[in-house]
């Protein structure tokens, strides 16, 4: 098994909603997979389809070698699963909480709890209902980490967390790395939590993933441009088309070039007049933007 | 805790950003040999990078001799050998050779590229040792 998840072509529809249009990615053993998109985009449906909790209307998806119709007990015991709006039983302390978990879990390991409980300083005889909503997901989180499981799937783990708990959260993630043949798969708006911690980055955005790529590739490939001309250009330009949302302002011209190569000959080929040419590199929130902007544009 | 000082740019890869500051720490002796290095867990927590972008950073400079491991601490900065010939060629030549057609490709003389040299290499000199 190469890969933890894999999906192809799947496809979820709500009478003529289509929440997911025609999903194929690949998430490879050992990698931590950021899927970013706006609200409503259909991260969550596609991870309720992947963990079996609603069947995808076509297509298929695997997790861990299994169809994920046909996962059962042996699978879930090696998933964590957290999601935003978790369901907890409210009326149970912490500790009775954690115990109960531990009951179904074979692989369940007392020292992790016991540290991940100490680093999170959770408080065991508190009732979950009374807990604030950082505490509460730091009691998911331990209770889906305690197993050691394989394949973590976090479903907007960090939305409405403040920094600190964030913080917290990414590293008790980072604990099960430690182990072998770990895979993370984190749905999330919040793009700077992910930025240097995913090595994959999908993009997803009305139901159609959009970019799947190596974090590492994308910002290679992506530069700002902004470039001086000796003169206001006349007339139209041509553009490149890998040239994003190309601007101008008299001697200035601004552009996302999306297939950046070392060196600048390709933008002095088109302008050679030009007197300085600025590049930088761009955050994955920046390239995300470009990718929003640019879909806008092309729907039109 | 990590003992050299790294910011991240956009744009390139963690994993060679992070070489280089850490060439950059010993060469200013802000990492000096038999220093303790951090573990990729270390790394990969402090820094929020990918483990395995921190196991890439650590084999690397293992590899390059920048690092040894020892069995029960875990891996130490090394003794600074002396440079190897193509070690010596890669900077006197290739990189030289890349500075001056830069330099001359954007107009700067001969004089500023020299001084900048000496200024950052006294720089350099000074934190050391």
């Amino acid at each position: 098994m190469t890969n933890a998840i894999e999906t192809k072509g799947l496809t979820k529809r709500f009478g003529k909603t289509v929440a997911v249009k025609e999903l194929s990615l690949s998430v490879p053993v050992g990698s931590i997979f950021a899927f970013l998109g706006p609200n409503g985009a259909g991260k969550t449906t596609t991870i309720k389809t992947l963990m079996n909790i609603m069947m995808p209307t076509e297509g298929s998806s695997e997790v861990l070698g299994v169809d994920s119709a046909k996962l059962g007990c042996e699978q879930f015991g090696q998933i964590g699963y957290v999601s935003e709006n978790q369901e907890m039983p409210e009326w149970m302390s912490v500790e009775r909480f954690l115990n109960y978990c531990k009951e179904m879990y074979p692989t369940w390991d007392d020292k992790f709890c016991d540290d991940l409980i100490k680093q999170f300083n959770l408080p065991m005889k508190q009732k979950i209902k009374s807990l604030s909503r950082g505490m509460k997901m730091k009691a998911a989180l331990i209770s889906s980490l305690a197993y050691r499981p394989k394949l973590l799937i976090f479903d907007e783990p960090f939305s409405g967390l403040d920094p600190l708990v964030r913080d917290e959260f990414i590293s008790g993630m980072l604990d099960i790395t430690e182990d072998e043949n770990w895979t993370i798969f984190i749905s999330s708006h919040d793009i700077d939590e992910v930025e240097r911690l995913a090595d994959w980055v999908g993009i997803i955005d009305k139901g159609v993933l959009k970019v799947v790529e190596k974090t590492e590739d994308l910002g290679k490939r992506f530069r700002r441009v902004e470039v001086t001309l000796d003169e206001a250009a006349e007339g139209d330009i041509a553009y490149p088309k890998e040239w994003y949302l190309p601007e101008r302002q008299g001697r200035t011209i601004h552009f996302v070039d999306s297939q950046y190569e070392e060196g600048d000959g390709k933008i002095r080929e088109i302008f050679p007049n030009c007197t300085n040419i600025e590049m930088s590199g761009m955050s994955l929130r920046e390239i995300f933007v470009v990718f929003a902007k640019k879909f806008m544009i092309t729907e039109l | 805790m990590i003992n050299f000082t790294i910011k991240f740019q956009y744009g390139s890869p963690i994993y060679e950003q992070i070489v280089y500051a850490v060439k950059k720490a010993i060469a200013t002796g802000q990492l000096k040999a038999g220093d303790k290095f951090p573990s990729v867990r270390e790394m990969s927590k402090d820094l929020r990078i990918n483990p395995n972008t921190a196991g890439k950073v650590v084999g690397h400079l293992v590899r390059e001799g920048m690092l040894e491991v020892r069995p029960g601490i875990g891996s130490v900065v090394s003794q600074l050998s002396p440079a190897s010939k193509d070690q010596r060629n890669k900077i006197l030549n290739d990189q030289v050779e890349e500075l001056i057609v830069e330099s001359k490709r954007l107009s700067i003389s001969k004089e500023d590229v020299i001084n900048a040299i000496d200024s950052n290499w006294s720089l350099k000199e000074r934190k050391g040792k």
